[in-house]
């Protein structure tokens, strides 16, 4: 059973600490007493993106991007939080002021220019925590397959990894949710929404306060 | 208990179940709120009296982290509107307030997100389908909260629900549509959440917060006129010479210091209370969750309602131990997925109310028909019957659901999930008006902190449209309400009022609060504080 299984000697930021069979690498940090005011969100679900560490497995050469809330302790593995850095207003669009759609493609160019220059070292791909194909998204992007790209992003969950693993500084991860909330905000007209909205602002749908009653 | 191995050998009964005990006995019986000692008469501030659960009234009950002569020279940052939370409520409130002209601080204790907006799965609920009304909704959310909740404010929250959504959509957030729907004109896909009449629930995949989350972090960051400040979380309010609310002392957890944060109006979206884990139970809420606004407002004067109130989500993960608590969305149960107690029968529509389904789960394991698996209670859900029913809706409609069970280390598609009650959402908090204003003036409040919207259980969905709706309600009036006047003498004289209250109801001065990060994070939040008085500015 697991209670009578060895514990597991981990290197966690420095510390040796010991983590019980199961446990994921965030569970461990606390388990081991030790402070947790960030690197932390969600506790487990892996949609945050808070918990971005670099592990390193026993015998293994190169450390990998991982959540530590979705990875379990290992013997012999070497983790440390990547922090994350002050948000910047980088590459900055205003969807509202984007009325044209026939220019939505070419504000692909003009808010990431970068994005051109992308030099293939696969850098992101190998940063995503969710094997997201990164370096292919951008590349689509930049030959203007919007919808396509912005698919590809479609598991992201904003960790910035791949935008700190990108020597271009093309802020992947942004430029993905670029494309996302263009492809929405540009083209989703639901009739049924559309519909229910005119029935309310012609007064057609009022509420009766007192209605049920219990 | 019945041993999982010989539960998982018995015959699975797939017909109906047999009627459970009428709905108010069962909760009366076996729902947390309802059980001996989980409530504690609150015994002062504006809502004495009231039932609450007694690990939150500890809270209530205590005296500040600091007092006036901390923050003698701390620095002052200036805003129009303080956001004090920065998960949904937070960010749409602060992207209403600076798109209405106001400068905008938004503070937030962990990073921007990472709160349980991000977490939510199931969808939000908008009356837009052609079977479906605004009276509809209204009435499924007030018949669902028992009728205790506040008419007005379920009204005010419905009839913004299609807006909201478009809303939204302008922010740039993607829906599911209809199989085969186009995206101009097509229709929406709606789901039925428990207890509802008709298929309101508007989803993007088995992720809606995810989606909603990262579309409106996105937006603040690129929003002109925010401020955001992460890591720095609020350790009590300002008041102005008049006893209205002027801000916040902020707690700046890398710089170690203090700094004031005065504003014309706050609004606290500060969301809840699952890290107190009330009545022993896991939780499903983020790291943060330890209901720091409602003890900071309520110190500060404000009302609570329907305290006593907390959803326990039926199916969090009781197996394996490492992701105990963890959510396991409606979404299962909305496809058709069935429960069995440990005889293989099932017990209870699993498509009821959840407090219903809970309770009902709650009453399974008190009598003996649980399961138990390397220690760990539960029932069973039953997965493999719905893909064998559904073949593929597993890995294609169940996205966090197969993935969760791959972390679990098993296949969801041959073996059920060991699950029990998780402590999911808090239905009470802190009293409101239509446009999200609380009893002290200057405050304001929005999202899960906020009460009245759901009385004493809520629906699956209207989480997301509530923080929609009210964020943007409460951000209107933050901007409105800055323009009449700007906070003069600022400073923590409410705290004499409450220290005199403390003494005067029998309880003790040196029990502090708000916690800021649950026990088990092993942060000494009195020492940081030593460490920040210790720091000139």
């Amino acid at each position: 059973m697991r209670m009578t299984e060895t514990p597991i000697n981990v290197t966690f930021d420095g510390h040796a600490i010991t983590a019980a069979p199961g446990t994921s690498l965030i569970q461990a940090w606390m388990s081991a007493g030790l402070p947790l005011t960030e690197n932390v969100g969600c506790m487990g679900q892996g949609v945050c993106g808070a918990c971005r560490v670099l592990v390193r497995r026993e015998g293994e050469r190169i450390a990998q991007a991982a959540l530590a809330c979705e990875t379990r302790a290992e013997p012999g593995m070497q983790v440390s939080f990547v922090d994350h850095f002050p948000a910047r207003r980088a590459h900055s669009y205003d969807l509202a002021a984007m009325g044209d759609s026939w220019a939505a493609l070419g504000a692909i160019d003009t808010v990431f220019p970068e994005a051109k220059s992308c030099r293939h070292c696969g850098g992101c791909d190998a940063s995503c925590p969710k094997g997201i194909e990164v370096e292919k998204a951008v590349n689509l992007a930049v030959e203007g397959q919007a919808m396509a790209a912005g698919a590809l992003f479609d598991h992201c969950i904003m960790c910035n990894l791949c935008v700190a693993a990108c020597p271009e500084h093309i802020a992947p991860a942004h430029l993905g949710q670029f494309l996302r909330r263009m492809s929405a905000s540009l083209s989703l007209r639901p009739g049924d929404l559309v519909l229910r909205l005119a029935e309310i602002e012609a007064g057609r749908q009022t509420i009766d306060l007192e209605g049920p009653q219990p | 208990m019945i041993a999982w191995e010989a539960a998982r050998a018995a015959p699975r009964d797939n017909a109906a179940p047999p009627p459970n005990l009428p709905k108010e006995e069962l909760l009366r019986r076996f729902h947390p709120d309802h059980a001996p000692g989980a409530m504690t008469a609150l015994r002062l501030g504006a809502s004495a009296g009231q039932p609450c659960p007694t690990e939150l009234a500890a809270l209530l009950h205590a005296n500040a982290l600091i007092q006036d002569v901390d923050i003698a020279g701390s620095a002052m940052r200036d805003a129009d509107v303080l956001v004090i939370g920065a998960g949904g409520a937070g960010c749409v409130a602060a992207l209403t307030a600076a798109r209405a002209g106001a400068r905008v601080l938004l503070v937030s204790k962990l990073r921007m997100g990472d709160g349980n907006t991000v977490m939510a799965e199931g969808g939000i609920q908008a009356a837009i389908g052609a079977d479906d009304s605004l009276q509809k909704h209204y009435e499924d959310t007030l018949r669902a909260g028992h009728f205790r909740a506040e008419r007005a404010l379920v009204a005010a929250m419905v009839s913004d629900g299609p807006q909201a959504i478009r809303w939204l959509i302008q922010q740039g957030m993607g829906f599911d549509l209809a199989e085969g729907e186009e995206r101009v004109g097509g229709r929406m896909l709606r789901k039925t959440p428990g207890g509802a009449t008709a298929a309101r629930l508007l989803s993007y995949h088995d992720y809606t917060g995810l989606e909603m989350m990262r579309v409106l972090r996105e937006a603040v960051l690129l929003t002109p006129g925010i401020m955001v400040l992460e890591r720095h979380p609020a350790i009590e309010m300002l008041t102005d010479a008049h006893g209205a609310c002027a801000g916040a002392v902020l707690l700046d957890l890398e710089q170690r210091r203090l700094m004031l944060a005065r504003a014309g109006a706050t609004v606290l979206s500060t969301g809840g209370a699952g890290r107190l884990h009330l009545s022993g139970f896991p939780t499903s809420n983020h790291y943060g969750a330890t209901a720091d606004g409602l003890v900071l407002a309520y110190r500060l004067g404000a009302k609570l309602r329907e305290m006593e109130s907390f959803q326990y989500h039926p199916t969090g993960i009781a197996w394996p131990p490492h992701l105990a608590g963890t959510l396991i969305s409606e979404a299962a149960r909305a496809a058709g997925a069935v429960m069995h107690n440990g005889l293989g029968q099932r017990f209870i529509d699993e498509l009821a109310p959840r407090d219903v389904v809970a309770a009902a789960i709650l009453r399974e394991l008190a009598e003996g028909r649980g399961l138990e698996r390397e220690g760990c209670a539960g029932v069973l859900l039953d997965t493999p019957g719905l893909e064998a029913a559904h073949p593929g809706i597993l890995k294609k409609r169940l996205v966090t659901l197969s993935h969760l069970a791959q972390r679990a280390g098993f296949d969801p598609a041959v073996e059920p999930y060991l699950i029990r009650p998780t402590l999911h959402y808090q239905n009470g908090g802190i009293a409101i008006d239509e446009a999200g204003r609380t009893a002290v003036r200057g405050l304001l409040c929005a999202g899960e902190a906020s009460g009245g919207l759901h009385g004493l259980n809520r629906l699956m969905g209207n989480a997301l449209l509530e923080l929609v709706a009210f964020g943007r309600r409460a951000g209107s009036a933050a901007a409105e309400a800055v323009r009449q006047e700007r906070p003069r003498g600022v400073g923590l004289t409410h705290l004499a009022v409450w220290e005199r209250g403390l003494v005067a109801a029998g309880l003790p001065l040196d029990q502090r609060a708000p916690m800021l990060f649950p026990p088990y994070g092993n942060v000494d939040v009195a020492g940081l504080l030593r460490a920040a008085a210790r720091v000139p500015a």
